[in-house]
């Protein structure tokens, strides 16, 4: 198998509650490589936005460690290289029009050029947006924005992705459209996948599923 | 460029709005406390300005006088216009009348001046607002206009002219008559106190009223241009010799207190009026600190994305830098539009309060005048910009604190 693009060995993170701490994940691991889609479900308050942030380096584990494609730690920059993310809420910035958004990575990684705003109005044209390049987000759906914020994650050619919950905000029906242009992007440019959701019906999709409870990830089926 | 600048100006200039409310108020707010500032100080400048050259006008740039009397002026004039850097001379001899027309009295200064050598030092002319400079001579004399007002005299008048001298003679119990002279010119320098107070006579007139022979009391000098006022002088004390009694001082010199007080009253206004830009500025912030907040959660997104916290906060700072910016300069071009067209607003506004008579009484001046000066202009938009900045970092600092995965959980 190929070296994983993340691995993360005995994971543990507590937060301060009141005088005690409340222990969110004790001792998780995870491979997952490259073309692999790795769902994750559990209760809510389980900690799987959590372990979503220690996988984006958003937030540091109290114990354990996490190497991603090789190497033990990951600066900002290369954070935005290599993994996209994907938002239960969307989070495009408003006063942006669409294009600009998901143009947004390559503009931090300080590449904006003919070449890159081509790839913005492509990913865009993929999910279905074509007309839509200069709309703003508030001129958008909820289906439509979810949709430009899957064009900006991938934006910068990431080898992961990582969706925290994609289609908690989406009626059913539009949250499988969501979920069928994820699924397929991932899988036609081999990005890595690790998926939140309550959804069996997406988790069943992923070429993995694992359960996060009391802490630790247990095996499904 | 770089995305933390693209992104503070696409959020103080969103592409859709037409208007940017918030911005605009930012803006704003720094252009009134600019405006006021290079209007403020513009005027006070001014003022300070039309005393300067008034003096100047007045007095020339060096003045000679003596211990006593200048017994010899013909030989200090040449004396004097041997030291390099000057450009004329011209004698004088001053001193307190009582006149008197049609039985109304005044208690003027009067100048005995040299009517062949005054103007290559004092542009009396220019002053002139009746009559003629060239109609001078040793039985007629020109006087300020607010004080033939107040004696009902005008061009042709012949007034009476009592001087001390007269005084003593009376004492010996001698028989005097008046001085009669014609009023042959009108003079209006613009300021108050002068054009209330002041005439003029022929040098011959002023040494016969004093019985000072060939005396006089002092020596007006202009320099060639460019020429430091206070160099001159000393090259003049140190050509004089030691029992000549004489001493030159610079119009600076001989005003220096005068001149201090001034400076200190526009620094104040400076000061003082730097709070205003204070309290824009503190507007800016709060308004930035709304946005940090309203933006919180794209704080988190911006390091999702691969920023650095640095340029999160630059991202904010920039905002304050560019409201800063554009403040300054719309409150530049808001400020001298207004000072271009102060006498406007000033005539509008006594005409509606009906004062202007009030304002000239007390203020010296019918007109404002205007003069900025590039010192106080570089500090205004120093100021304007530096608190802007800091009105931006404020905000700046408080997104960097915060923590991406705390800035993505609030809601
Ligand atoms: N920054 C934090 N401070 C305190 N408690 C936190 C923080 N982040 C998460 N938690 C707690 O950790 C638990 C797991 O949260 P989360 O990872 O968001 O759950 P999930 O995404 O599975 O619903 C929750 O009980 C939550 O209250
Ligand atoms: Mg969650």
């Amino acid at each position: 198998m190929a070296d994983p693009i993340i691995s993360a060995r005995a994971l543990f993170k507590s937060f301060p509650s009141g005088d005690r701490r409340i222990e969110v994940l004790r001792g998780v691991d995870l491979d997952v490589s490259a073309g692999e889609s790795v769902s994750i479900r559990g209760e809510s308050g389980s900690g799987k936005s959590t372990l979503l942030n220690l996988f984006a380096a958003l937030d540091a584990p109290d114990s354990g460690e996490i190497v991603w494609d090789g190497s033990a730690t990951l600066a900002p920059r290369r954070r935005g290289a290599l993994i996209g993310i994907v938002f239960q809420s969307f989070y495009l910035v408003p006063e942006l029009d669409a294009r600009a958004n998901v143009l947004m990575p390559s503009r931090i990684a300080g590449k904006v050029d003919r070449e890159s705003r081509a790839r913005a109005d492509a990913l865009l044209a993929k999910v279905g947006l074509a007309e839509r390049l200069h709309h703003l987000p508030n001129q958008l759906s909820g289906g439509e924005r979810q949709r430009v914020a899957l064009a900006r994650a991938l934006m910068n050619r990431p080898k992961l992705i990582l969706a925290d919950e994609p289609t908690g905000n989406l009626d059913e029906h539009t949250g499988e459209a969501v979920m069928e242009l994820l699924l397929g992007l991932c899988a036609e440019t081999s990005t890595a996948l690790v998926l939140v959701t309550h959804n069996a019906v997406h988790a069943a999709r992923t070429s993995r599923r694992v359960r996060l409870h009391d802490g630790r990830f247990v095996a499904v089926e | 460029m770089p995305w933390y600048l693209y992104l503070a100006l696409k959020q103080l200039f969103p592409s859709g709005k037409r208007f940017p409310f918030f911005t605009a108020i930012s803006v704003l707010s720094v252009a009134l406390g600019v405006a006021l500032l290079v209007l403020v100080l513009g005027v006070m400048g001014g003022f300070g300005a039309q005393i300067r050259r008034m003096i100047v006008d007045t007095q020339g740039d060096v003045q000679v006088r003596s211990s006593s009397f200048i017994e010899h002026p013909h030989k200090v004039l040449a004396e004097i216009e041997k030291v390099p850097g000057v450009a004329a001379a011209t004698p004088f001899a001053e001193g307190v009348v009582m006149i008197e027309n049609e039985n109304k009295p005044a208690y003027p200064s009067i100048e005995g001046i040299d009517v062949n050598r005054i103007e290559k030092v004092i542009p009396l002319r220019k002053y002139i607002r009746a009559g003629s400079l060239d109609d001078l001579d040793d039985d007629s004399t020109i006087l300020s206009y607010e004080l033939a007002d107040s004696i009902g005299a005008h061009l042709g008048s012949r007034i009476e002219v009592y001087t001390p001298l007269i005084l003593e003679k009376l004492k010996r119990d001698e028989i005097v008559l008046p001085r009669v002279l014609k009023v042959v010119g009108i003079l209006e320098i613009g300021h108050q106190q002068l054009d209330s107070s002041v005439m003029i006579c022929t040098l011959r007139t002023m040494q016969d009223l004093y019985g000072l022979g060939n005396a006089v009391h002092g020596i007006n000098i202009r320099l060639k241009p460019g020429v430091d006022a206070d160099a001159a002088a000393a090259r003049l004390n140190a050509s004089f010799s030691a029992d000549s009694g004489l001493r030159a001082k610079s119009w600076y010199e001989i005003n220096k207190d005068f001149l201090w007080v001034l400076q200190l009253e526009k620094n104040m206004m400076l000061f003082i009026m730097l709070f205003v830009v204070l309290v824009a500025a503190f507007l800016t912030m709060s308004l930035l600190l709304v946005l940090v907040l309203k933006k919180t959660r794209e704080i988190g997104l911006f390091a999702a994305l691969g920023a650095e916290r640095r340029e999160v906060a630059l991202c904010f700072c920039l905002q304050g830098v560019a409201v800063g910016v554009v403040g300054t300069a719309v409150g530049m071009v808001l400020g001298f539009t207004l000072l271009h067209f102060r006498n406007d607003a000033v005539e509008l506004l006594t005409r509606f309060t009906g004062s202007k008579q009030v304002l000239e009484r007390f203020y010296q001046f019918n007109q404002l005048p205007a003069h900025s000066d590039p010192r106080d202009i570089v500090i205004i938009i120093l100021s304007a910009m530096l608190l802007s900045t800091l009105a931006g970092l404020v905000p700046a600092l408080i997104a960097s604190r915060m923590k991406p995965v705390d800035a993505l959980r609030s809601e």
